[in-house]
This record gives C-alpha cells, sequence and structure tokens, in this order.
C-alpha cells in the first residue's frame, strides 16, 4: 500500500507540491471535521447536568455551522490541489511521452509498438486522471481524517483513545492481509483472462477458416472452455477472498463494540462521568466510519498503481543521441564505408562498402532476410550503424540533425498515413509554403489531381484521420504527391511495399516514376523493368554484398542475380492455365 | 419494446437461472440490514439507562454490548455472503451473455463479421461484459442495504420522534438546493469537455500514428507543439472546469450528510420543553449518524445503472444482428456447377453491391472475375463461399439452391484462400491439418510438400511443431500463405476460390507460391479474382464486372475484341508490365 503511494508520489514530479499543499489542507479540514464531537459533547453535557437553556441549541448550532463551513472552505481548496494535481501530472507524462518520441530511432517505429504507445498515453494515462485523484482523497484523506478523529478521542480520555488507534492497526493489518492475498491471485485471474481474448480473437478472425473447414464445433469449445476458464478462476478467488472481506467488515466494528464495554466499564467503576460515557458511545459509532471508506477504496488505489506501472514502460523506449548540426550537403552521394550492423544478438550487415553517385539509381536485391530494408533505413538514419559510418555528400548522417538529414530524403511507402485535415494540407505537410498552383501540379504528377476534384471539396475536402475514406491506392497517391512536393534529392523505395494495392497498379507506377525523375534513387527491386534500367545494382546476401555491376555485366555472371532474373520471369509471365480438358 | 429493455430485464434474461441465487443474495442482505440494527437498539437500551440514572450493574451493559457484537457479526457473514453469491451469480451470468455471444457469432454471417475490426466483437465479448462485473455484483446487495438500512432506521426515528425524524431530512434538499447551482452549467460543461477531450484524443493519435511521416518531413517541431497544445488544452479545461463546481461540491459533500447541524439543536429545544425524553434524545443523535451516508451512496449508484444498460444496448445489438438463413433440408450437391439466378446483394439494405445478376460457373473450369474495385467481383466469390446469404434470386450450386443447403455442407466443397489467411495459433501440423480432420502427420506432410513448404517448415526451430505464433505472427507473409495452401491442399475442396491470391504479398517467393496455386487447383472448379490480368489470359471463363453487374464474358482473346473496359484494363495492366519475358 505504501508502495503504490510512492509511485503516484513519484509520477506526480512536479506537481508534488499541489500534493502536499493538499495533504496539509486536508488535515486542517479533519480538524474541523473533528469540531462535530465538540457539538455533541456540548448537547450531551447539557443533558447530563440538567441545563435546559436554549444556549445549549444555539451553541450546538453554532459549532456545527462552523465545522461545515470550514469544512466546505478547506475542502475546496484541498480538493482543487488534488485535481490540479491529477490532471497536470498526467498532462506532464503526455508531454513527455511526446517529447521523447522525437529522439526515438525511426526504426523503432512500428504498428504495434506504436498502436500500444497511443493506447497508453490516451486511455492509461486518463485511467490514471480518473483513479490517482481519487484514491489520494478517499484513502489518504480518509486516512487522515480517522488520525484526527483518534486524536480528538485520545485527547478526551486516554484509554478509549489507545483502544481507537489499535482498532485502526487492525484494520489496516487485516486490509493489508486481503491485499496481499489478492495481489497474489491477481496474476491466475489476468492469464485466465489473457487466454480468453486470444481464444476470442481467434474465434472472431479465424471465422471464416472455421467455417470453411468444418471446426466449428471444436473452435467453438475452445472458446467455451476459455470462458468456463475465466468463470472458473474468478469464482475461486471470490471464494477465497470472501472471508478477508467478512473479516474486514467485523473488524471495526468490534473494536466500536469494544469502546462502549470499556466505557460501560469504566461508566460503572465510577472512573467516568455520565457525559463523558454517553460522548464516547456516540463516538464509538462515528470514528472508524472515514476508516471504513478508506479501506473499500483500496481496491482504486490498486488500479492506480497498475496504470501507472504500465504508463512507465514507456520509459524503456530507446532514443537515439540527437546532438547533430544543421547541415547541406555539397552533393547526394551516397556512401557505405565498411558499414556493420546488428539487430539485437543478430549481425544483418557485415562490411559492407559502396557508392552512389548523385542523381543515378541503384537497385538493392537480394533474398529475404539479407540485410535490403536494414541498407536503406540506414541511410535515413532509422537505426545508427554499430561500425563504420554512412555519408551523404561527404559527411556522416550521425552529425546531421534529423530535420536537416531528412530534407534530403523522401521514403516511400514506409508509411502512407494521412492527417485529418484538407487533402491540400496533407499535400503540403513537407512544404508548408507551397501555393495552391505547385499542390496542384504535384497532384498531377502523382495522378491524384482526378479523384482529388471528385471528393465533395475537391481540395478543400478534410480526411478522415489515417485517410480512411479513400481507397489505399489513393492513400498511396496522395502520399506520393507529398514526396514530389517535399523534392528531395534522394529517394528511398521498396517496391513490395509499393505494391500494398493491387488496383490502379499504372497509375501508381506513373506516378513513381514522376517522383524519380533526376534523383538519386535507392531502390528495393523486385521488377525486372526497374532492375534493367538501374545504373547500378547490388546484390545482397548474408548481409554482405556479393555481386555489384549493371544488369549487362551480372546477367552474364553465374549467380545469385542470375537466378533472381530466371526467378522473376517465371513469376511475372505466370499465369493460370485453363483446363479445356 | 422500449419498457423491455430496461437493463434489469436485459440482464435478468440472462441471468435466468442464476435468478435464485440474486434472490438468495438480497434476502441475506435484508437479513444483513436487520442484524445491523442491532447495535443500535442495544446502545439506545444502554444510552437511555444511564441517563435515566437507573441503577444498574455490569452485567446489563456486557449483555447488550454483546447483543451489539452479535449483531455486528452477523451482519458482517450476511453480508459477505449476500456478496459472494451475487458475485457468483454474477460471474455466471457473464459466462452466460459470452457463451450466447459466441453462439450468435457462428450464425451470423461470416462477411459481417470479418467486416468489422476484429477488436470490435472481443471488445464487446471480452471488456464489454467484464465491466458489468462489479455494478452488477454489487448492484443488488449494497442498493437493497443503502436503502434498507436507512429506512428502517428512519422508521425507528419516527417512532421516537415524528419531528426531530423530519427535521433530520433537511439538509438533504438543502445540499442538493447547492449541488444544483452547479448542474445549470454542467450540460455545457460536459459537452465542452467531450470536444476538448476529443480533440486531444485526436492529437494524439496522429501524432502518434504518423510520427514517422512527421519526421521525414522534418516537421516534429510543430507538430508537437500541436500536440503538447492539445494535452495542456484539456488538463486546464477540467481543471477550469473543477474550479467552477468545487465549491458546490464540497458544500454539498459537508451539508448532505450532516444531520447533527439540525438533529443537535432542535431536539434540544424539544427536550428543553419536555417534549423529547433525554433517552431518546441521544438514541436520535446516534441513529441520525448512520442515515444519510447510505443514501448518498445509493444515490451514487445510478450512475452504475446507466453504465450497466449502456453496456447491455451494445450486447443486445449483437445478439439480434442478422443471422444467415438456411433450411438445411438438402445434404446433397449433385456436382458442381455454380449458377447466379437474378441475384440481388446488398450489404446495408441500401445500395445494391449487385443488381439482378445471371451467371454460370461450370464445373471443372477456370472462371476469373475481373473488374474495377467496387465492380462487386469479390462479392460473388464470397457469395459462392457462404459469407452472405443474398438478398434476392437463387444462388444454386450442385443444382440445389444454397439457402437450402446447411453452411457447413457448403463449405464442405469450397477452398477459399485469399492474400491474408488466417493461422490459429497452435503448431504449423495442427494448423495445416484443420484441412481434413484426422489427417494423418503423412499426409500433412505430403501436402506441405505439394504446397512447396515442406521446406521452409523444416527450417524452423522445431520444424512442424513449431507454434506460429498469435495469427501467424512468427512468419512471414508468404509463408502464412503458402500454409493455407497446404491446409487447403488437405481438404482437397472441389471449388476452389482464389481471392487476390498472387498478389504480391511476398515477390521473393512468389514463384513458389504460384507453383503450389497451379497444383492446388488442378482438375478443379477454380474461381480467380486477378488483378494482374496476365495471369489469367487462359482462363475459360472471364467475367468482366460494372457497377454491380455483368458487363461481358468471354475468354480472354474474344473479349479483348468485344469489351471496352475489358480492353482498357488490359491495356493499363500491359503498361504497367513491362519487362515481362513474353
Amino acid at each position: 500500500m505504501i508502495g503504490a503511494f510512492k509511485k503516484i508520489w513519484d509520477f506526480a514530479g512536479s506537481e508534488q507540491k499541489n500534493i502536499k499543499r493538499s495533504i496539509v489542507l486536508a488535515l486542517l479540514h479533519s480538524i474541523f471535521y473533528a469540531l462535530q464531537f465538540a457539538a455533541v459533547y456540548v448537547v450531551l453535557k447539557a443533558l447530563t447536568s440538567g441545563d435546559t437553556s436554549k444556549r445549549t441549541a444555539l451553541y450546538a448550532f453554532g459549532i456545527m455551522i462552523l465545522s461545515i463551513g470550514g469544512r466546505i472552505v478547506l475542502n475546496t481548496f484541498s480538493q482543487l490541489q488534488r485535481v490540479h494535481a491529477g490532471y497536470f501530472m498526467v498532462a506532464n507524462k503526455r508531454i513527455s511521452i511526446g517529447n521523447k518520441l522525437r529522439s526515438v530511432p525511426m526504426g523503432y517505429f512500428n504498428k504495434n509498438n506504436l498502436g500500444q504507445m497511443t493506447a497508453i498515453t490516451t486511455t492509461t494515462l486518463t485511467d490514471v486522471e480518473n483513479t490517482a485523484p481519487v484514491v489520494l482523497v478517499t484513502v489518504l484523506g480518509g486516512f487522515i481524517n480517522s488520525v484526527v478523529f483518534a486524536l480528538s478521542v485520545l485527547l478526551f480520555d486516554w484509554r478509549i483513545g489507545i483502544i481507537v488507534f489499535i482498532g485502526m492497526a487492525a484494520f489496516i493489518w487485516t486490509t493489508s492481509l486481503q491485499e496481499k492475498h489478492s495481489r497474489k491471485s491477481a496474476p491466475e485471474r489476468q492469464r485466465a483472462q489473457e487466454t480468453l481474448v486470444e481464444k476470442v480473437l481467434e474465434a472472431v478472425q479465424g471465422i471464416s477458416v472455421i467455417k470453411c473447414f468444418h471446426l466449428g464445433e471444436k473452435a467453438g469449445s475452445a472458446v467455451n472452455s476459455a470462458i468456463e476458464d475465466s468463470c472458473n478462476k474468478n469464482l475461486a478467488i471470490e471464494k477465497q477472498m470472501t472471508p478477508y472481506q467478512i473479516f474486514q467488515q467485523i473488524v471495526l466494528n468490534l473494536f466500536a463494540v469494544i469502546i462502549m464495554i470499556v466505557t460501560a466499564a469504566l461508566y460503572v467503576n465510577g472512573t467516568m462521568g455520565l457525559a463523558d460515557a454517553m460522548m464516547m458511545f456516540v463516538a464509538a459509532f462515528m470514528v472508524f466510519e472515514q476508516m471504513k471508506s478508506a479501506g473499500i477504496s483500496i481496491a482504486t488505489l490498486r488500479i492506480a498503481e497498475s496504470s501507472i506501472d504500465k504508463a512507465n514502460e514507456t520509459d524503456n523506449v530507446p532514443v537515439m543521441d540527437e546532438g547533430g548540426r544543421d547541415i547541406v550537403p555539397k552533393t547526394h552521394d551516397i556512401a557505405f564505408e565498411n558499414v556493420s550492423f546488428s539487430y539485437g544478438e543478430r549481425k544483418i550487415l557485415d562490411g559492407v562498402s559502396f557508392n552512389v553517385k548523385q542523381k543515378t539509381t541503384t537497385a538493392i536485391v537480394g533474398p529475404s532476410g539479407s540485410g535490403k530494408t536494414t541498407m536503406c533505413s540506414l541511410i535515413a538514419r532509422f537505426w545508427d550503424v554499430n561500425g563504420g559510418k554512412v555519408t551523404i555528400g561527404g559527411e556522416d548522417v550521425r552529425d546531421f540533425t534529423l530535420d536537416s538529414l531528412m530534407k534530403n530524403i523522401s521514403m516511400v511507402f514506409q508509411n502512407v498515413y494521412l492527417f485529418s485535415d484538407t487533402v491540400e494540407n496533407n499535400i503540403k505537410f513537407g512544404r508548408p509554403n507551397a501555393t495552391r498552383e505547385q499542390v496542384v501540379e504535384a497532384a498531377k504528377k502523382a495522378c491524384c489531381h482526378d479523384f482529388i476534384m471528385q471528393l465533395p471539396n475537391g481540395y478543400e475536402t478534410v480526411l478522415e484521420e489515417g485517410g480512411a475514406s479513400l481507397s489505399g491506392g489513393e492513400r498511396q497517391r496522395l502520399s506520393i504527391a507529398r514526396a514530389i512536393l517535399k523534392n528531395s534529392p534522394i529517394i528511398i523505395l521498396d517496391e513490395a511495399t509499393a505494391n500494398v494495392d493491387p488496383e490502379n497498379e499504372d497509375r501508381l507506377q506513373a506516378a513513381i516514376e514522376a517522383l524519380m525523375k533526376d534523383k538519386t534513387i535507392i531502390m528495393i527491386a523486385h521488377r525486372l523493368k526497374t532492375v534493367r534500367k538501374a545504373d547500378q545494382i547490388l546484390v545482397l546476401d548474408g548481409g554482405h554484398i556479393v555481386q555489384k555491376g549493371t544488369h549487362a555485366e551480372l546477367a552474364a555472371q553465374d549467380g545469385i542475380y542470375s537466378r533472381f532474373i530466371t526467378q522473376r520471369q517465371q513469376a511475372e509471365s505466370w499465369h493460370i492455365a485453363g483446363q479445356k480438358t | 419494446m422500449e419498457k423491455k429493455n430496461s437493463p434489469f430485464s436485459m440482464i435478468m434474461q440472462y441471468a435466468g437461472s442464476y435468478k435464485r441465487k440474486y434472490v438468495c443474495s438480497v434476502v441475506l442482505a435484508v437479513i444483513s440490514v436487520a442484524c445491523g440494527m442491532v447495535p443500535y437498539f442495544a446502545v439506545a437500551k444502554m444510552v437511555t439507562a444511564m441517563i435515566g440514572h437507573e441503577e444498574k450493574d455490569m452485567s446489563f451493559f456486557v449483555m447488550w454490548c454483546a447483543a451489539a457484537a452479535v449483531g455486528y457479526i452477523s451482519k458482517g457473514i450476511f453480508n459477505g455472503i449476500s456478496t459472494s453469491i451475487s458475485h457468483t451469480a454474477t460471474y455466471l451470468t457473464m459466462k452466460e451473455i459470452r457463451q450466447r455471444l459466441i453462439s450468435k457469432l457462428t450464425k451470423m454471417p461470416m462477411g459481417t463479421i470479418l467486416g468489422s475490426h476484429s477488436g470490435h466483437y472481443k471488445e464487446v465479448i471480452v471488456d464489454r461484459v467484464e465491466s458489468i462485473e462489479v455494478p452488477l455484483a454489487h448492484l443488488l446487495p449494497e442498493m437493497t442495504a443503502n436503502v434498507l438500512a436507512p429506512l428502517l432506521m428512519l422508521l425507528y426515528l419516527f417512532t421516537l420522534d415524528w419531528r426531530l425524524a423530519l427535521i433530520s431530512l433537511i439538509t438533504i434538499p438543502v445540499g442538493m438546493a447547492v449541488m444544483s447551482t452547479t448542474m445549470k452549467s454542467y450540460g455545457e460543461n460536459y459537452g465542452r469537455s467531450v470536444e476538448i477531450g476529443g480533440r486531444m484524443t485526436n492529437a494524439i493519435v496522429e501524432y502518434m500514428g504518423g510520427i514517422e511521416v512527421i519526421k521525414a518531413f522534418s516537421r516534429s517541431e510543430s507538430s508537437y507543439e500541436k500536440y503538447e497544445t492539445a494535452v495542456n488544452e484539456n488538463a486546464a479545461f477540467f481543471y477550469g472546469w473543477m474550479k467552477s463546481a468545487q465549491w458546490a461540491m464540497s458544500a454539498y459533500n459537508a451539508i448532505t450528510p450532516s444531520v447533527l447541524l439540525t438533529v443537535l439543536p432542535f431536539g434540544f429545544i424539544f427536550y428543553a420543553s419536555g417534549s423529547l425524553t433525554a433517552g431518546a434524545f441521544v438514541t436520535m443523535i446516534i441513529l441520525s449518524l448512520g442515515l444519510l451516508e447510505p443514501l448518498i451512496a445509493a444515490m451514487n449508484y445510478t450512475d452504475n445503472i446507466a453504465r450497466v444498460s449502456t453496456v447491455m444496448g451494445q450486447i443486445n445489438e449483437v445478439l439480434e444482428s442478422r443471422e444467415i438463413n438456411r433450411t438445411g433440408k438438402v445434404t446433397k450437391m449433385n456436382g458442381n456447377t455454380i449458377e447466379f439466378r437474378n441475384v440481388t446483394f446488398s450489404y446495408d439494405n441500401e445500395n445494391d453491391a449487385l443488381k439482378n445478376i445471371d451467371l454460370t460457373i461450370p464445373e471443372g473450369k477456370v472462371t476469373s472475375l475481373v473488374g474495377h474495385s467496387g465492380s462487386g467481383k469479390s462479392t460473388v466469390a464470397k457469395l459462392i463461399a457462404g459469407f452472405w446469404d443474398v438478398t434476392d434470386g437463387e444462388l444454386i450450386i450442385g443444382g440445389q439452391n444454397v439457402s437450402d443447403i446447411p453452411l457447413e455442407v457448403q463449405a464442405e466443397q469450397i477452398a477459399y484462400v485469399e492474400q491474408n489467411n488466417f493461422l490459429f495459433d497452435e503448431t504449423v501440423m495442427e494448423n495445416i491439418r484443420k484441412g481434413k480432420a484426422g489427417a494423418t502427420d503423412e499426409e500433412v506432410v505430403a501436402a506441405a510438400k505439394a504446397a512447396g513448404c515442406d521446406e521452409f517448415i523444416r527450417g524452423l526451430d522445431k520444424g512442424y511443431q513449431t507454434v506460429v505464433g498469435s495469427a501467424g505472427g512468427h512468419l512471414s507473409g508468404g509463408e502464412r500463405q503458402r500454409i493455407a495452401i497446404a491446409r487447403a491442399m488437405l481438404k482437397n475442396a472441389p471449388i476452389v476460390i482464389l481471392d487476390e491470391a498472387t498478389a504480391y504479398i511476398d515477390p521473393e517467393n512468389e514463384a513458389v507460391i504460384q507453383s503450389a496455386i497451379a497444383k492446388l487447383v488442378q482438375g478443379k472448379t477454380v474461381i480467380v479474382i486477378a488483378h494482374r490480368l496476365s495471369t489469367i489470359t487462359d482462363a475459360d471463363n472471364i467475367i468482366v464486372m460494372e457497377n454491380g453487374t455483368v458487363s461481358a464474358h468471354g475468354r480472354h482473346d474474344e473479349l479483348l475484341r468485344h469489351s471496352q473496359l475489358y480492353r482498357s484494363m488490359w491495356q493499363a495492366h500491359t503498361g504497367t508490365k513491362g519487362g515481362a519475358a513474353e
């Protein structure tokens, strides 16, 4: 429990001062809360002394007004501090995640971890926002109130006061016992839940396979048993937890009874006056109330804690050293000098060297897993090399700032993400000050103009997030228009990912050709046409360049390249045979 | 109908056999509340005796304290058991709902399920159902306790002194009145909070979704600023809202449960005037302490009821959606000729994806469907595969109307291979074996060899025993495709549908995939959707689709002569193909 508070505290960061202030105010608030005892005591004193003057009513009323008024004021300020802390500590975390993303190597990003990061920044942090402040209020506030109450009782009668403290300690003990237990069973429950998710997803995504292959019953039974399992786990845990919950409920009430009986004993043997004894009877009902509600909220504390844990996972994202200069390279020649790169344990590139003259086309071919994609991404510094260096115009890519490096490079099809902005702004994304004419010209070159004009508001049409309202091919061509407008001198392209949409291949090709005009091009090539036209072909295998030359040179050699050519010829001329017979 | 959809009746519909458990839970909750009253009586007895200066010895106090203790203990036990039973019933109800949802999935058209994001059904079946656990499990016992206990106390208060009982309730309307001052602007603020929260979420989603593009286009500075602004605006708005409403909430929270504010002075006045005994007065002070907190808790509970009802609505939406409709009276088909007779199909009951289609796909031939996206070629294939039922007209397979054929029998006849084939998170062996229940390991390996994947499977960590990961995630797209082809080969269905199965999914392994497909389709009734027209020039029949109708059909050379649409598609295709050795 203390650990959980510590986590919230650490998470609060610069908002700690507001939490501190809030706690101090909560303490003062409790003192006003405890004033109720005084109001009750005034009345009881009058009752036992037989004083019937109306002044007592007025006093009691006055004290109650003071108590309530003080609580309103202090609670307002205390709450506001907490609310501020809650919202702003989460906002700060969101901003720090956003800021961190700026220096995360591009190679780290993929659909999976970006999705996770987005989920954390939106949903998980909203959970923190919703739970952490509430927990602080109810649990921490409840404990503070209880302690102040207990202290008031202690001042009133030390013997009863001690019982109150013992009762509170006993309650905390049972609560932490229960906590420990439920923490122990949490992973089990989690596992059952994960299996359930997996089986349900399988049943949904695999529905066509399940039906086509007659697996209905079998697959159904797998899901049903996962549902059964999750239910049984919950039932078992529930059964285990019930005694603890009952015990937790009873313990404070039993201490209330102990207060009563001790009070009665003290009263009977004459060491406690009538008014004080009555006061203690009333106190027995009041003193633990706050403690109870604090106890109930402990479950929320657990939620807050696990949400914070999840949010903190973003701290483990790798970052890249960003201390570069703004460089404008003199040429756009690209060179790899003895470059090595490993991904984790696996060596991907091993001592690779080659030169690319500016405004030439270099095609990279090789079997899957030979390191083609890695080689391309090192130019754009998606990762840093482990050995050797990559240069553009003679400057090491690590000396550039990311922005000044990326000004030189367009990566096509790495991600066709479109923003929920107008078509025009999407195209202008790489060159915000472009004129409408320039935008239209780029769109025309990328074969986008026609379909854009058919959208409800033409270039002013606002796209849905991610561009969901367009077809895959249209999205791709828009992203090419964006790159054309950006007009960076180096183009990196992977033909395989360029063909995700089999429709409208012709227009896509035209768009790509427009983009590549007069540029330095590095491409992972699959089409025969492309490799034939390339000025230089690099054949990669197992992280090494095994062949280098033009099509004519390499085709004459026996090797990976000539095999590649035969395979591609087969694939590109393949067709399903009719079955006339 | 609307009345019937109250969340409670909806839940009871699923709780069915667990109704008795819920009843039991409520009965125990009532007993628990009754037991919880005992300590108040006990204290009332003791206080009245003390203040009346009656001569009581310690045994009197011990007896009543024991009574209070017994009351508390029984209250705790009964309450605990009540909650536990309610939880049990809730878990069982959740199970019931989930199983019904799963069984519903098998009755829905596959197309409906595959057409929505796979996360959607998982969300409903797992998360949404989960979210009703806490409110549902606590609803009955706690509502019972929170409403009944104060009512009983109030009743007791009224028997002691009805005036003071009434007065003790005054803080409720006062508290509410204060609270209502913020309620006026609540709707407006809530609306804005949704808007600003939504703007922040969008900014986050865009920033993260587009981070690669943002970096690639050197826009991280300005995009980050936008993100930061949205995040700060969100926090500032909520804080500002709280600031304007906090004092009223604090006042409400301080005033409403403070019964002592009225009970103390007025009780004393009544006592002083002689109309209320000291014993009754002190008893009332004690009773009133426990009066309002539970009522406030009960009021807060209405939130939960609303939440449960939203979730139940979402669940019912799934349960009441369209089912696939088969009479199932025919169980045998004669041959595999496929005929569309005046078939119309609509996904949304508004726009027709297919309009009055007539076509015949002869047995044992290769038929190709071509056309631009949205022309309806995929819809034709999906109807044959049983993803949907036709909206109008007749689809005949093997001389039988499919609406009379059970889906399983239809599925038996068909192997459907697409670009993205689903694999289960099991071993390669089991995934292929799914093609034919009870196939031997040898048969599986033979199919794998025929599909050209034996070699790469043996290269995997554990060969055929390698687990492929969730949805086949440990394998590349091309590898998944080949395993799916092996699975289809093992099934050996007479009708094979290839839905863009030869598209550029994995150029490095294209040749292997192609030869696997060539083996799969040998001697079968084949339906091919392929964008690359060069792959289907040899088809026995090519059907050209346009806007949901058949525009032309015939062999490649015939279509080149007669169909304007086909000719233009062919030209566009050959224009880009380039370099192919022909």
